[in-house]
């Protein structure tokens, strides 16, 4: 078996770090209004999942049809709040590219703090790194990383 | 044998854990808090998020356990568990340590065809299938948590030693399993001093402690899965031959002995639950939150067989048709089971990456609920009305992605340990298709 | 040893005493308050549901929600709503000066039967005489407000307040009041303007705009400001955002009226649509706001929903925010 050296380690550490800074390609679309009419009830956002691209203004507008809820964007911070038959609306930029959780922020029931959806702006990097990560990690282990075991390793 | 580090070479180490007194009060404070949890879910609000059964237990307690004790200090949590502690108060007939007369128990011997985990197993799927209910209602989780309590004293009045512990604690197996990743150990420092010693007082317990209560024989112990940190033998032993060491991660796993299909299997349950519950609980599907939620609709059945068949079949099917592709030397079974421990790893990183984005959300409730733990408008640390606000949520892709990644990689590390002991270089290929399966699509479900 | 064991004992009963201390803590401070705990409609609503008091001594009231965000007001009275956040209990003192029965209601929408969630409070103590108040006017009229109220005659497009204005002196001044707009439907002051010598050179949907000049001068900015609230917060889950009866909880309702449809609309006067209010529907399933709103606030989401059929004032009806 090879062994796997101090310096092997830090090869390894140091391409970990530089596949974490690679750039994601990001949909090079014009930026536009995207106008989403977000229904909540107990307890889900329908639609649950908001695409956009990076650069778009979003404007969700919130209609609730049951109780009071809430819609918190995670990452971007605004809310809106809606009761049937008050509608509340929130406009922002989504100017960051990633996945960010749409959550209740108005405690609507049991499942309350389970609520929520997903907003896609352009693609998750994190997703890619994750995937390019791991898949050196694989990679890493499989063909260079020494194993450890307890008796008669090698 | 890698590098190993006994902690109780510092005296105030030692003393900290032989010494009755630290251990106690922690379990009492944690015992009292336990039944004001029960308390709680009974008499506070039914509003799981202002009360505090359900921010104690699933939030507080959960992501200590998960993202702390288990991983860095493996059944440390077993050390100061309440739950067995009335139990073994009646069964010891002493609240600190011998007293020279006997307890309550009838003192039998737990069935011998019933040591193994295959109860834990159960226990853990059919908790898993009331999950949403358990998680939400306080009501429940104080019936579920003083359940567990009177089972353990049932148990100790009958049988000797926390077989609770060790053959039922639906927590006990996750815990066990995953303990044998820590970096902490519980072991004998010469092989040579015990088999010379008649007495055995760490399994037969004398004046100055208990016998095992895991029913461990140190000297035979390999792996971390039946020794529960209580530190009995470290009072015991006549020739201070006990070490608390710090170790290497993972050092459990990849090893000949100590393997069995039972805990293999818990892998498994594990790794689906795990999946499961990033969808249930994470996902935007209202439809199976929904499912999850209404307890025997049909659409619960199909959640419990999404869940059940996930974690009993799919998954270690899945993983037994690649152990064959392997083409292995030892027996189809064996092989299955010596393999299945290095998905250990990566399972625990799937469950460290779920809790924290589920505990990132739900941080923000524990400092209200603390200052207010009925939910009966009290303000105790004045921190009652703080709004609710995620935290950590720039972090958390990072973490998670950064988590998952390093669990394939200690995986199929662990898998090449594996092959290597066993002779079998192959095992390798097959695990680290289903790491790249498992983790790909646990990436996909928290991050997608 | 024996002094060690006494030791752990003593911990453990301090410890247990600290956490029974919680419920007993409660109890004593339960004996001067009084808990009204509010539940979704389907699991019960407010519980209790009746209190008795006696008039002029203050009562400490607990308020709190087991699910999902309510509201707590008392009908009729300008006492503030309180919101009542789900497991946030919420402490009120009120004193009834006067003895008889009042209505507390929720306030948020919790579900299709919010609209049930309500109770009394009945208050004792030696009659005073009540100052009469004189009987709602579609009493007053004798007004039958479950008959149908068709309109035969409509107007071609949406009746505008500012284009009628333009004429508003044709119109005789005995038909200029308040008093004259509540008691008649749309439908029959048009046909007294048009039968009038005076709009001969006007066309059909010219007299419809005096119409509605007629309706906007019978109310207010304000009062439309006030209906559109009232509207929103009690009308608009089933009634619809835009009059339209399309609101969420519109398809458990037996009836549903189009607001915007000028055949319903026009067919009624005033003084119907607020006996509707009111009294709500028998057989439908409209609340009555009888002892809910005051008499101004009755007026003012009646003046609100025609603007749902005409164009009164810039601005209404509200829409999106
Ligand atoms: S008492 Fe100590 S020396 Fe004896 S068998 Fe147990 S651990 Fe070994
Ligand atoms: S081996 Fe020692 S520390 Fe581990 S459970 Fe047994 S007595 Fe406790
Ligand atoms: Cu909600």
């Amino acid at each position: 078996m090879r062994n796997f050296g101090e310096w092997r380690w830090g090869i390894g550490l140091v391409v970990a770090v530089l596949v974490l800074g690679l750039p994601v390609p990001q949909p090079q679309a014009k930026p536009q209004e995207r106008v989403f009419r977000v229904t909540a009830r107990q307890f889900a956002f329908e639609p649950p999942v908001l695409q956009v691209n990076p650069g778009d203004r979003v404007v969700i507008e919130l209609r609730s049809s049951d109780v009071v809820h809430g819609l918190y964007v995670e990452g971007y911070d605004v809310e809106a709040v809606a009761e049937p038959g008050q509608p509340d609306r929130i406009v922002f930029v989504a100017d960051r590219p990633g996945t960010y959780r749409l959550r209740c922020s108005v405690t609507c029931g049991d499942l309350h703090p389970f609520m929520g959806g997903k907003l896609r702006v352009g693609r998750n990097p994190w997703l890619w790194k994750g995937a390019a990560l791991a898949l050196w990690g694989v990679t890493l282990a499989l063909f260079a990383a020494r194993p450890r075991t307890r008796e008669g390793g090698r | 044998m890698t590098a190993r580090f006994d902690v109780l070479r510092y005296p105030w180490v030692r003393r900290l854990v032989v010494s009755r007194w630290p251990q106690y009060l922690v379990r009492v404070t944690l015992l009292a808090l336990f039944l004001l949890a029960v308390l709680v879910g009974w008499l506070g609000t039914p509003v799981g998020n202002r009360n505090f059964a359900i921010v104690g237990v699933w939030i507080a307690w959960w992501a200590v356990l998960i993202l702390v004790a288990v991983p860095f200090l493996g059944r440390a949590w077993c050390s100061v568990c309440p739950l067995p502690l009335p139990g073994e108060w009646l069964q010891q007939g002493s609240l600190l340590g011998p007293r020279g007369r006997g307890g309550w128990s009838l003192g039998r011997r737990w069935p011998r065809r019933w040591r193994h985990i295959w109860l834990q197993n159960a226990g853990f799927t059919v908790l898993a299938l009331f999950s949403a209910v358990i998680l939400t209602r306080p009501g429940v989780t104080a019936w579920v948590l003083l359940g567990l309590v009177l089972l353990a004293v049932g148990v100790s009045l009958v049988y000797e030693r926390r077989a609770f512990c060790r053959y039922l604690c639906p927590v006990g197996g996750f815990i066990g399993l995953y303990a044998q990743a820590a970096p902490l150990e519980l072991r004998v420092k010469d092989p040579a001093v015990c088999a010379a010693h008649t007495e055995k007082a760490c399994y037969t317990g004398n004046e100055q402690g208990f016998g095992c209560p895991w029913g461990t024989f140190p000297l035979g112990m390999v792996r971390n899965d039946v020794c529960g940190l209580c530190f009995e033998c470290l009072r015991t032993c006549t020739y201070d031959n006990l070490a608390l060491n710090i170790r290497p991660l993972g050092a459990d796993l990849a090893q000949r002995r100590g393997a069995k299909l039972d805990e293999a299997f818990k892998a498994f349950i594990l790794l689906g639950s795990a999946l499961t519950y990033a969808a249930v609980f994470l996902g935007p599907w209202g439809a199976l939150k929904d499912a999850a939620y209404d307890v025997g609709a049909p659409s619960w059945w199909g959640y419990a067989a999404l869940l059940v068949g996930l974690s009993w079949v799919i998954l270690p099917g899945l993983f037994s048709l690649g152990v064959w592709a392997g083409r292995p030397r030892l027996s189809w079974r064996r092989a299955f089971t010596v393999l299945a421990y290095a998905l250990v790893p990566l399972g625990l990183a799937m469950w460290a990456a779920f809790s924290l984005a589920f505990v990132a959300a739900s941080v923000a409730y524990v400092l209200p609920v603390l200052s207010d733990p009925f939910g009966w408008g009290w303000d105790l640390l004045g921190t009652a009305g703080w709004a609710w606000r995620p935290v950590l949520d720039g972090w958390l892709p990072l973490l998670q992605a950064g988590l998952l990644a390093l669990g394939a990689f200690w995986s199929v590390r662990t898998a090449r340990g594996i092959g290597a002991i066993w002779g079998w270089p192959r095992a390798v290929y097959p695990v680290a298709g289903y790491v790249a399966l498992m983790t790909g699509g646990m990436l996909w479900l928290l991050l997608g | 040893m024996k002094h060690s064991h006494a030791l752990a004992l003593a911990t453990l009963v301090f410890l247990f005493t600290g956490v029974a201390l919680g419920p007993v803590r409660r109890w004593w401070r339960n004996r001067e308050v009084v808990e009204i705990r509010a539940r979704m409609p389907e699991r019960g609503g407010f519980s209790p549901k009746a209190l008795t008091v006696p008039a002029g001594t203050p009562v400490r009231l607990r308020l709190v929600s087991d699910d999902v965000v309510h509201g707590f007001a008392i009908g009729g009275q300008d006492a503030p709503v309180v919101d009542l956040y789900p497991g946030k209990p919420v402490e009120v003192t009120l004193t009834f000066d006067r003895p008889g029965t009042y209505t507390f209601y929720c306030t948020r929408w919790c579900g299709p039967n919010h609209w049930r969630m309500r109770g009394t409070i009945t208050v004792e103590g030696p009659t005073t005489p009540e100052p009469t108040s004189p009987p709602p006017l579609y009493v007053q009229l004798g007004l039958d407000i479950d008959a149908p109220h068709e309109a035969t005659v409509v107007p071609q497009e949406r009746p505008r307040a500012f284009r009628g204005q333009r004429w508003a002196s044709r119109i005789p001044p005995e038909m200029q009041t308040v008093e004259y707009v509540r008691t008649h439907a749309p439908e029959e002051v048009w046909l007294t303007l048009r039968a009038l010598p005076a709009t001969a050179d006007l066309d059909d949907q010219q007299v419809w705009d005096l119409v509605a000049y007629l309706w906007r001068q019978a109310t207010s900015r304000e009062a439309l400001a006030e209906g559109a609230r009232l509207y929103a917060q009690q009308c608009a889950a089933c009634h619809g955002e835009a009059g339209q009866g399309d609101g969420p909880f519109a398809p458990q309702q037996v009836t549903m009226p189009d607001f915007t449809d000028p055949a319903w609309s026009f067919g009624a006067s005033p003084a119907l649509w607020q006996g509707k209010v009111l009294r709500g529907g028998m057989g439908t399933t409209m609340p009555s706001w009888g002892l809910i709103f005051t008499e101004e606030q009755t007026w003012a989401v009646v003046d609100y929903l025609w603007t749902f059929s005409m164009d009164l004032e810039p601005g209404f009806p509200s829409t999106v925010p």
